[in-house]
């Protein structure tokens, strides 16, 4: 443990300096040029970035760049990565996933992790494998999810059921952009559970425990363009009050209806949650073939590099709705990302196999 | 067959379960406990499998159908591990909070008809949760351990270290496939693997920090300063488990419903 003692403190000295003055050198960019605009990085930016990765990563051992692959230079980092995150998990509004110091620790990251994969790959024995799953499949998704995030886009469409739509509202930059990819919605559909009846405190329309009343519901009424309805009977226990009518949430073309129990409470419809909605949909790209399915919420649509998500309807109309909202994600990088989470996924069963033994 | 017969067969399963636990550590012989754990396995899911077939869709679709597989995942992975590595505290800690699950299941079974949202209904789901439940019984194990070692005498210490190590990389295993998980749903569910999310933030933060313990271990740094790490590590996992939800960051996560 401690034959590397004094050596090791000095080392680690250096490299805590150096690091902290790349942090430093973020804030002082971040003061001057604002915050990190990952747009820098697009397509062929990244694609140079990763260039320059491998060919570190191949020079010999010896070099001086072979010095910022050292382990504790990993520790380092590790802590910096921590400690940045800390900031953003109590704070999220700190700005720290867009800041230049992230930025600068993150590429000292990748760096530190394509360095350290890279010599051990160099004189790779089997036994190694762990450890290069757990590296490389890290550095892949790190690189992907980083610099290659710059290259995607994610888009929200609104499409009417019967009607093509081709433009989308940009997430990221919030303009209305043509996209190389049209929908046409053939159907939206949506269940909805049926709701629950009751009590609540006439004056604030909170929902309130009641235990002296029994409320029986039957008669449900549960139709398209209709709202929901139950005929209820409550009853009291206590003094042996009994009311009954028809309860209802409403919707945007009819009036809600409820139960008057006593001055202060009377039973009333919760809104209807929505079970399932899809939304059938036929995918016309400029060029190549289209494509026809159906999505609905963690069940996407792929076409091509784009991925189309259910995102959501007109609220107000619930399963009537006429509108279907898309969410349209476009990562060229997802393949490579995908990669990189498989290699872990193995990396950490191989964890799990060998355990803490060297 | 239905949710009414589940009270027989979650007896059964229980019974041969914690028999199996018992045998555990009275017989030498892991005969008798292999047995009796897997009749457990199989009643557990034969009453899965019967329920399948009479509800015509897997049961995936209520919080009482998740439990139900929470509690049969938990005792196998519970067992493979103890085949694997012969905790057998894992498999009575499995099979505890199998039985938790079971009773919540018997208790409140309104549940059964109680449906989950959308975005919940997903295969990712049952395991996501399952192999997070497992980290935190390894990871809770290594917290006491590297207590003791640190308040222990050096003799203690150097007899514990391995077994320290031995839990934080195999809970270490549990957490990164919990977080790869989360990433493989989150991009089906909201079109991001990765959106900084509260939820996915404090997860990050906790790998980090058992990521630091593994590697200061290789690093030569003092064992002292480098054991504090585990408990420290146990504090933010305990976070993002349970005390995300009270941050007042977690306002608009799409993970607190
Ligand atoms: C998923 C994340 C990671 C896992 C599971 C992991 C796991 C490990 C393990 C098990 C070892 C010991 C391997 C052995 O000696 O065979 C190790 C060594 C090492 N790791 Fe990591 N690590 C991860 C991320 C990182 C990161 C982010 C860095 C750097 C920024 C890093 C840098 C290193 C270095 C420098 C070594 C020593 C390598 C050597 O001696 O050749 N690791 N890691």
């Amino acid at each position: 443990m401690d034959r590397e003692g004094k050596g090791r403190k000095k080392t680690y000295i250096t490299e805590l300096t150096i690091v902290l003055a790349v942090i430093v050198a973020g804030a002082a960019l971040q003061i001057v040029t604002g915050p990190f605009n990952s747009a820098i990085v697009r397509f062929p930016a990244n694609a140079v970035f990763l260039l320059i990765f491998l060919v570190a990563a191949a020079l010999p051992p010896n070099s001086v760049v072979a010095r910022l692959g050292t382990l504790s230079l990993s520790v380092i980092l590790i802590s910096s990565f921590l400690i940045l995150s800390l900031i953003m998990g109590l704070i999220p509004q700190s700005g720290i996933v867009n800041s230049w110091p992230f930025a600068l620790t993150y590429l000292m990251l990748l760096t530190n992790l394509v360095l350290v994969a890279g010599r051990r790959a160099r004189a790779f024995r089997l036994k190694d494998s762990g450890f290069m799953l757990n590296h490389a499949g890290l550095f892949i998704l790190l690189f992907s999810a980083g610099f290659g995030s710059a290259d995607s886009g994610k888009y929200f469409m609104t499409v009417y059921e019967g009607r093509v739509e081709w433009r989308g509202e940009n997430i990221k930059t919030g303009q209305i952009d043509e996209l190389p990819v049209a929908i046409l919605l053939k159907n939206f559909d949506m269940e909805e559970y049926f709701p629950k009846s009751i009590i609540i405190d006439k004056r604030s329309g909170d929902a309130i425990p009641s235990y002296d009343w029994v409320i029986v519901s039957d008669s449900l009424v549960d139709n398209d363009n209709h709202a929901p309805a139950a005929y209820i009977r409550a009853s009291n226990n206590k003094t042996g009050d009994k009311y009954e009518g028809w309860v209802s949430c409403g919707n945007y073309s009819q009036p809600f209806r409820v139960l008057d129990l006593t001055e202060r409470i009377c039973v009333a419809m919760a809104y209807p949650e929505p079970k399932s909605f899809s939304s059938e949909i036929e995918v016309k790209r400029e060029r190549g073939s289209s494509k026809s399915g159906v999505v609905q919420v963690n069940h996407p649509l792929t076409v091509g590099s784009w991925k189309i998500y259910q995102y959501s309807y007109d609220m107000q109309k619930g399963r009537d709705s006429g509108y279907s909202v898309f969410q349209l994600v476009h990562d060229p990088w997802l393949i490579p990302a995908y990669i990189g989470i498989f290699m872990l996924f193995i990396g950490s069963v191989t964890l799990f196999w060998k355990g803490g033994k060297r | 067959m239905s949710w009414n017969e589940f009270i027989y067969f979650a007896a059964a399963a229980l019974v041969l379960w914690f028999s199996g636990v018992v045998a555990l550590y009275l017989f030498k012989k892991r005969y008798f406990s292999d047995l009796l754990i897997s009749a457990g396995l199989i009643v557990f899911a034969s009453f899965i499998v019967l329920l399948w077939i009479w509800l015509k869709h897997p049961p995936l679709r209520t919080m009482g159908e998740t439990r139900l597989w929470y509690s049969f995942f938990l005792v196998i992975v519970g067992y493979l591990t103890y085949l694997r590595w012969r905790y057998k505290w894992l498999v009575a800690y499995s099979t505890l909070v199998s039985a938790v699950f079971i009773l919540i299941n018997l208790l409140k079974p309104e549940i059964h008809t109680a449906n989950l949202m959308p975005a919940l209904q997903s295969p990712w789901f049952v395991p996501h949760v399952t192999v997070y439940i497992l980290a935190y019984a390894m990871m809770g194990a290594a917290t006491i351990a590297a207590l003791i070692a640190l308040y222990g005498s050096s003799a203690e210490s150097e007899k514990l270290i391995n077994m320290i190590d031995n839990l934080v990389y195999i809970g270490l295993a549990f957490l990164m496939a919990g977080i790869l998980m989360g990433a493989l749903w989150a991009k089906a569910a909201w079109g991001d693997y990765w959106s900084w999310d509260i939820k996915e933030t404090w997860a990050l933060i906790t790998v980090c920090a058992y990521l630091l313990y593994i590697h200061s271990r290789r690093g030569g740094y003092s064992r002292k300063i480098t054991l504090w790490i585990i408990p420290i590590g146990f504090v933010l996992l305990m976070i993002t488990w349970l005390g995300v939800s009270y941050l007042p960051a977690a306002q608009g996560s799409i993970h607190v419903y």
